[in-house]
């Protein structure tokens, strides 16, 4: 066996113990729905526990089909030899920045934030420098431009509510 | 006759200026979306519910229609000209479509598969107008067990039937299952999975999951795995074609268009079916020089046939929709979503209970033909210029729609930390091949499924016998099972028959 195939084993056992894993924690889940079934016969933890019992049954033939020479049926891996963590991190951070800003921020702000970092990472992704000031401004300019027409759109034009820095509606 | 008189009416109210506005902008953005890589129509309607909050039920189902349509025409043209597979539903078109591209002959490719598109739609929605009020009238007389029998059935072959591998599919249904348990339950209101979390207890928007399945995902592998993928773009030529092409072209749209509605009206949904039936077709009859132009020139009807199929799938598949409720595909299944945000439940009574929408809504898919057949001939040179993009802008943009469509939902910015979660789900889903219409479906019809379930056993009184004892839905099961069997049956059948010759 291969260093490579080892590894595809190995990722491939994690995803068969993750299923199984959120199967069992449905399961505990559904222990604390109770039975309730009045007239129907089958009541609101029914559903959940199927779900439940479903999800360990496939996590379990997973693992079997992991050690039985892999998941069956697979494309052809990914193109990259290596993923690109350094930019799934950039890409990352930028969603978390604007979870956690959009409020304060507002939408346009907060999005052209992301916009950038997410834009550096998947620059650097395809191998382009990004060091300089200039690309920098140039997401920042790009983000704001595409953020600030859809927060009007959806703010003025749909009558949908999007957090703003000022109450204008504007902004 | 009466449908007659209710598509006039439907005419009439499609054909209102706003009304033709939304198709319009509708059409153009579901082109756009169908030519950029890693938005799809999915995405894009899911992506705009929000706007099911303010705009009327009509015009908004118009404008998703537009878009679901559009998508269709734009995604043909991405895949003749770039070299790079694009989703499944246009990966046979991409087949002969590249070749004929690289050979010259881009603008005769586009040209095919856009006026097959509209023959295909055409005539599938005529069969849409013809046969939705018949079946609707059929459906009436399901009761709970049959309609369980039906989600059980759309269920089975949306996970087991499409996709590589049926234990991946099954587990990507039962994680969408597991989704739309989250919140209150329907029939006693009981909570469920909610964990304390009261953003929880309404469930988990549609929206947030197909965003964070396909955009944030899509997005998340691109910055992941495509950094080095080179694409190469062929040449534009001008769209026309010759007498010859259209000799061929014509038989080969009429005979996708006939595979491929069938596989509409199933609950069987998937285009992936019948447009390899219709390219096999296609190959099968063509002779001598056209025979040999398959697989290297490039044939016209490879483009024509699959292209068709697809259209006319995609546009059948609105008929088990609209009457009875039940969604084949990712799109479908959030157009029921957006349906559900209005209170209205498609389904048979649809027809009678919103007429008006109903038939707006077919009206529309004819006028949004027309619509896209001039958008997408003699404007096609302007969609082709979106290909030009940047990845690193285009995908970081996506971001920013994504999280449009998370946070004008419900004005939560804990549902875009929920969005990133299920970005990364999407992430590993993609990774390891695991097919995400699955989740979708079951997200949105597990709900109705148990419901249904629920009151067909209260029918029989308790008892699960009530699903054998009617002969409908004993039909329908077993149906089922032998989609689940059959196959493995045959293939153990044959591997057992070759040993044995063998030996």
């Amino acid at each position: 066996m291969t260093h490579d195939n080892r590894n595809a084993s190995l990722l491939q056992g994690m995803v068969g113990l993750g299923v199984v894993a959120l199967g069992l924690g449905l399961a505990i889940g559904a222990i604390s729905i109770p039975a309730a079934a009045g007239y129907a016969g089958v009541g609101p933890n029914f559903l959940p526990w199927l779900v439940s019992l479903a999800l360990v049954a496939c996590g379990a033939f997973m693992l079997y089909e992991v050690r039985s020479g892999g998941f069956r049926h697979m494309d052809e891996g990914p193109p990259g030899e290596k993923p690109y963590w350094s930019g799934f991190v950039w890409l990352s951070a930028g969603m978390m920045v604007n979870a956690v800003l959009i409020t304060t921020l507002g939408f346009i702000f907060s999005c052209a934030v992301c916009f950038v970092l997410a834009a550096r990472g998947l620059r650097n992704s395809e191998g382009q420098a990004t060091n300089g000031l200039k690309t920098w401004v140039r997401d920042g300019i790009t983000g704001l431009l595409i953020a600030a027409p859809v927060y009007w759109m959806f703010t003025k034009f749909l009558a949908i509510n999007l957090p703003g820095l000022t109450q204008t509606g504007w902004l | 006759m009466d449908i007659w008189n209710q598509l006039i009416q439907g005419f009439v109210t499609a054909g209102t200026p706003v009304n033709l506005l939304w198709a319009f902008v509708g059409c153009a953005l579901g082109t756009a979306v169908g030519v950029l890589p890693g938005i799809g129509p999915a995405t894009a309607v899911a992506m705009l519910l929000p706007i099911t909050a303010k705009v009327d039920a009509t015009a908004s189902m118009i404008f998703f229609a537009g878009i679901y349509y559009g998508a269709m025409y734009g995604g043909s043209t991405t895949s003749i000209l770039l070299n790079t597979p694009g989703e499944t539903a246009t990966m046979v078109t991409a087949m002969e479509g590249n070749k004929m591209a690289k050979s010259g002959r881009a603008g005769a490719a586009l040209a095919t598969s856009a006026i097959g598109s509209f023959v295909a739609g055409t005539i599938a929605t005529v069969l849409v107008t013809l046969f939705a009020p018949v079946v609707a009238e059929f459906a009436v007389k399901l009761g709970p067990p049959e309609y369980f029998m039906l989600m059980l059935l759309a269920f089975t072959t949306v996970s087991a039937v499409l996709g590589q591998s049926t234990l991946r599919g099954l587990t990507a249904l039962f994680v969408g299952l597991a989704l739309g348990l989250v919140g209150l339950d329907q029939i006693t209101g009981q909570a469920r999975y909610t964990g304390g979390v009261p953003e929880l207890l309404d469930g988990i928007e549609i929206v947030l999951v197909a965003v964070g399945l396909f955009a944030v995902a899509e997005a998340m592998h691109a910055v992941l795995f495509e950094g080095k993928v080179v694409e190469s773009e062929n040449r534009m030529s001008r769209v026309s074609m010759t007498r010859e092409d259209w000799r061929r072209s014509i038989p080969a749209w009429l005979r996708g268009t006939f595979i491929g509605a069938p596989f509409g009206c199933i609950p069987a949904g998937g285009t992936e079916i019948p447009t390899f039936l219709s390219y096999a077709a296609e190959k099968k009859l063509a002779k001598g020089p056209n025979l040999a132009e398959f697989g290297t020139k490039g044939a016209i009807e490879g483009v024509a046939g699959p292209e068709a199929a697809n259209n006319a799938t995609v546009t059948a598949a609105l008929i088990p929709l609209l009457t009875l409720g039940i969604p084949v595909s990712n799109t479908t299944a959030i157009l029921l979503g957006a349906f559900q945000n209005y209170g209205i439940q498609p389904g048979p009574q649809l027809f009678s209970s919103s007429s008006a929408l109903v038939w707006a809504l077919i009206a529309s898919l004819y006028i949004g033909n027309v619509m896209l057949l001039v958008l997408n001939l003699p404007l096609v040179g302007f969609w082709v210029k979106l290909l030009k993009v940047p990845k690193p802008q285009l995908y970081a943009g996506i971001l920013i729609f994504a999280t449009v469509g998370a946070y004008g939902m419900r004005q939560s910015a804990f549902d875009l930390f929920l969005l990133y979660g299920i970005g990364l789900l999407g992430l590993v889903m993609r990774r390891f091949n695991f097919p995400t219409a699955p989740v979708v479906v079951g997200m949105i019809l597990g709900p109705l499924a148990e419901a249904q379930l629920r009151n067909a056993i209260s029918i029989g009184e308790g008892s699960p016998m009530v699903f054998l004892q009617r002969p409908m839905s004993l039909t329908l099961l077993i149906v089922v099972i032998s989609i689940l069997v059959l196959p493995r049956a045959v293939k153990w059948w044959n591997t057992r028959s070759s040993g044995a010759k063998a030996a």
